[in-house]
C-alpha cells in the first residue's frame, strides 16, 4: 500500500528528525529491557536454586525446629541438628490419599576433618523416587548396602582437599560415635553453599547418633504436584507434632517478590516510554502541519479519511519499530554489559524468601548473587510490540486530526 | 447534442467568516455535455474555484443542487464523496500539487492504490499513463527534477488514472511559459478526441480560452454566457 512509501520516504526525508524522536523511545524501552532481563535473571536463579533445594514436594519435620548449639566452624556453618520424628510416622504419611511416594531422612551436624558440616543420612532408593536423586558428578550414588560409604559435595571437597576413594573419618558430636567412611562419589548442586555436606545411608546416621527409630525429615512426594498444598494441609491434620515445607509455597512467594519487582521496574520503564510518546507526539503533529497540503491533494484525488490516518500511523509505527528495535539491541548490549559493571554489588542482604530448610544458612544464602540478567527471547518480544504500540498511540491523535481536515481547507494551506 | 455530464441548479455558496457573510456563487444553473473542453472564465474573487470545488465534490454548497452523470453529488456523504471523487473525477491544479517524495510514476499510482488496483496492474497502467503524456522516460523522476511543464503532464496523468468521466482544472498553465502552456493545451485536446473526457478549465490565459469548445464568464458569483 502507498501508505508505507510515503511514510518511509517521509522519514528518510527526515533522517535526523526520525532520528531524535525514535531516540525518545530508545530510552525508555532499552531501561524496559534492562530491568525486565534483570528480573527474567532473578527468576532463573531463583528457580534453580528451588530446584537445588531438592525435588521433594513436601518436606515433613518436628514442629519444634532444633535441638542442640549452634553448628560452626568453616566459612559455611552447618545447621544445629533438627528435631527428631518417630520414624514410623513415614508410614502413616504414605498412607495419606496424594501422596505418592515418602522417604525418611536423618540430618545431622557432624564433623569430617573437624570441620563442622550438615550431613544427610538418606534411603538411597526411596530418596531417588521421591527428589530425583543427587547430581552425582564423580562416582556413584549410595546403595542400600551402602554401609560405610559417604558422598560429599564438590565444594567441600576442594574445601578439604579430599579425593574419591579416599578414606575420611565422620563424628556425631556429643553422645555420638566416631567412624571412617570411604568417599564413593561427589555431588554438584549449583550452589556452593548446599555442596558443604555429605550423604550416607539412613542407617549409618542412626548408628553414629545413636539414635535409632528416629528421622529428622520425612520428605514427600505427591501423585500430583497440583494438589501438594491439599497434601500438605492434610499431613497437618493427620499427623500431630509436625511442620510441613513446600518449596511450591517458597515457589509461591518468590514469583509474588519477583511480580511485585517487575510491577515496579516496569512502571519506571513506562513513565521513561511515556515521556519518549510525546517526542513521537510532537513530531507527528509537525510532520501533519507540514503536509496539510499534501493531505489536501490526497483528499482531492480520493483518499478517504481512514487511508489518510493509515498514511500518518504507518509513520508514527516506523518510528515506535525504530525505537523498539534500537532500545532493545541497546538494552541487551547494556544488560550482557551489567554484571561486569555492578560485580560486587547487588547481592542480597538476606534470604529473600524466609526458607528454613535444612541445609540452607541464611549466611551462606547471602553470598548468592541475584544480579545476572536473562536475556530471553519473550523480553525481546514484549520490548519491541511495546514500541510499536507507543508508536500507534502517540501517532494515534495526529493522524485522526490530518483525516478529520477539510479537503477544500487543506489545499488553501501553503 | 451529447448528453449533459454535469448540471447545477441554483446553485450557491456562502462563505462565512465569523458574522460575516461572503456570497461567492449566487445561483448557479449551469448545463455543461459530455465530451466538451469546457472553459472558465472571470475576475479574480468572482467564483471560479468556489464552482470548481463543488463540481468536484471538495466542498458542499450551501444551497441548490448538483448533478453529475446523473448523479445527484449534493446528497452524498463524506465517504461517498471521496469514492465520487476517486472514481468520477480528475484534479489538475496551477502548482502541480504532486507529492514531492514520490516518482512521477509513483505520483500516477496513487489513485489507482487508493481504488484497490493491485501492484503489479498499477505500474503497467501508470507506465500507459505516463506514455500517454509523453513522459514515459521520466517514470522514476522526483517531481523537483521535473520542469513545471512536465509536472503539470504528470499530474493530468495521475487526474486520469482511474478513467474520470470529468477533468477539473484549476488555472493549469497559471505557472507556465507559453510554450508548456501550448503543448499543455494540446494533449488536453488530444486526450478529449481520444478519450471523449469532459474538460472543465478555470482559466484566464487566452492560449486556454481559444482552444475550449464552450466558454462560461463568471462575475459576481453569477454564470454571463459568452
Ligand atoms: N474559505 C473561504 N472563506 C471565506 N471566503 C472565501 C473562501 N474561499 C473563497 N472565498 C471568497 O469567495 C469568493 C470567491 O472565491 P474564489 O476562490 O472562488 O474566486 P476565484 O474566482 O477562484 O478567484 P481567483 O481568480 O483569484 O482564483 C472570494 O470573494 C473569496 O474571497
Ligand atoms: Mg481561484
Amino acid at each position: 500500500m502507498f501508505a508505507w512509501s510515503l511514510a518511509i520516504r517521509n522519514l528518510r526525508r527526515r533522517r535526523l528528525r526520525t532520528a531524535l524522536t525514535a531516540s525518545g523511545i530508545v530510552v525508555g524501552i532499552s531501561m524496559m529491557f534492562i530491568l525486565l532481563s534483570l528480573v527474567s535473571g532473578m527468576e532463573a536463579q531463583t528457580r534453580s536454586m528451588i530446584r537445588a533445594l531438592g525435588g521433594a514436594d513436601i518436606t515433613v519435620s518436628n514442629s519444634t525446629s532444633f535441638r542442640g548449639g549452634m553448628g560452626g566452624g568453616g566459612p559455611f556453618g552447618a545447621l544445629p541438628s533438627p528435631s527428631t520424628l518417630d520414624a514410623s510416622i513415614a508410614e502413616v504419611i504414605s498412607g495419606i490419599p496424594g501422596v505418592y511416594a515418602v522417604s525418611p531422612q536423618f540430618s545431622f551436624s557432624g564433623s569430617i576433618s573437624g570441620r563442622r558440616i550438615t550431613i544427610y543420612g538418606i534411603e538411597p532408593a526411596s530418596y531417588e523416587i521421591v527428589t530425583g536423586g543427587l547430581n552425582i558428578v564423580e562416582g556413584r550414588f549410595l546403595a542400600e548396602n551402602s554401609n560405610g560409604e559417604i558422598i560429599v559435595g564438590n565444594a567441600l571437597m576442594e574445601f578439604l582437599n579430599l579425593t574419591l576413594g579416599q578414606t575420611v573419618s565422620l563424628s556425631a558430636g556429643q553422645g555420638g560415635k566416631e567412624r571412617t567412611f570411604n568417599i564413593i562419589g561427589v555431588f554438584e548442586t549449583g550452589m556452593v553453599f548446599q555442596e558443604y555436606a555429605a550423604y550416607i545411608t539412613l542407617a549409618d546416621a542412626q548408628d553414629i547418633t545413636g539414635e535409632y527409630g528416629v528421622v529428622t525429615q520425612i520428605l514427600v512426594k505427591c501423585e500430583d504436584p497440583s494438589i501438594v498444598s491439599d497434601v500438605a494441609s492434610l499431613i497437618l491434620s493427620t499427623v500431630p507434632g509436625v511442620r510441613v515445607t513446600t518449596p511450591t509455597a517458597v515457589i509461591q512467594q518468590a514469583s509474588q517478590t519477583l511480580n511485585t519487582l517487575t510491577m515496579f521496574f516496569a512502571t519506571i520503564g513506562l513513565v521513561a516510554l511515556f515521556a519518549g510518546s510525546f517526542g513521537v507526539v510532537n513530531t507527528m503533529i509537525m510532520s501533519v502541519t507540514e503536509r496539510t497540503r499534501e493531505i489536501g491533494v490526497l483528499k482531492a484525488i480520493g483518499a478517504k479519511n481512514h487511508q489518510i490516518m493509515k498514511v500518518f500511523l504507518a509513520e508514527s509505527l516506523l518510528i515506535g519499530l525504530i525505537g523498539g528495535g534500537v532500545g532493545v539491541a541497546a538494552g541487551g548490549i547494556l544488560a550482557y554489559l551489567f554484571p561486569m559493571l555492578t560485580s560486587g554489588l547487588f547481592s542480597v542482604g538476606a534470604s529473600p524468601f524466609g526458607m528454613r530448610n535444612a541445609g540452607l544458612s541464611g549466611r551462606a544464602i547471602s553470598n548468592i548473587r541475584l544480579a545476572t540478567p536473562a536475556i530471553t527471547p519473550t523480553n525481546i518480544a514484549i520490548c519491541f510490540s511495546l514500541g510499536a504500540l507507543v508508536g500507534i498511540l502517540a501517532g494515534l491523535y495526529p493522524a485522526w486530526r490530518a483525516s478529520r481536515m477539510k479537503p477544500v481547507e487543506a489545499l488553501r494551506h501553503v | 447534442m451529447s448528453k449533459l455530464i454535469v448540471r447545477t441548479i441554483n446553485l450557491s455558496k456562502v462563505y462565512r467568516r465569523g458574522k460575516v457573510s461572503i456570497p461567492a456563487l449566487n445561483n448557479v444553473n449551469l448545463q455543461i455535455s459530455a465530451g466538451e473542453i469546457v472553459g472558465i472564465m472571470g475576475p479574480s474573487g468572482s467564483g471560479k474555484t468556489t464552482l470548481l470545488n463543488l463540481i468536484g465534490g471538495l466542498d458542499k454548497p450551501t444551497s441548490g443542487r448538483i448533478f453529475v452523470d446523473g448523479l445527484d453529488i449534493t446528497a452524498l456523504g463524506e465517504g461517498e464523496l471521496a469514492d465520487y471523487r476517486l472514481r468520477k473525477v480528475g484534479f489538475v491544479f496551477q502548482f502541480y500539487n504532486l507529492i514531492p517524495t514520490l516518482t512521477a510514476l509513483e505520483n500516477v499510482e496513487i489513485p489507482l492504490a487508493l481504488a484497490g488496483v493491485p501492484k503489479s496492474e498499477r505500474r503497467e497502467r501508470a507506465l500507459n499513463l505516463l506514455r500517454m503524456v509523453g513522459l514515459e522516460a521520466r517514470a522514476e523522476h522526483k517531481p523537483d527534477e521535473l520542469s513545471g511543464g512536465e509536472q503539470q503532464r504528470v499530474a493530468i496523468a495521475r487526474a486520469l488514472a482511474n478513467n474520470p468521466s470529468i477533468v477539473l482544472a484549476d488555472e493549469p498553465t497559471g505557472d507556465l511559459d507559453s510554450k508548456s502552456a501550448l503543448a499543455l493545451m494540446n494533449l488536453i485536446k488530444d486526450l478529449n478526441r481520444r478519450n471523449g473526457q469532459t474538460f472543465i478549465i478555470v482559466t484566464h490565459d487566452p492560449i486556454v480560452a481559444e482552444r475550449c469548445t464552450k466558454i462560461y464568464n463568471i462575475r459576481d458569483g453569477r454564470i454571463e454566457t459568452a
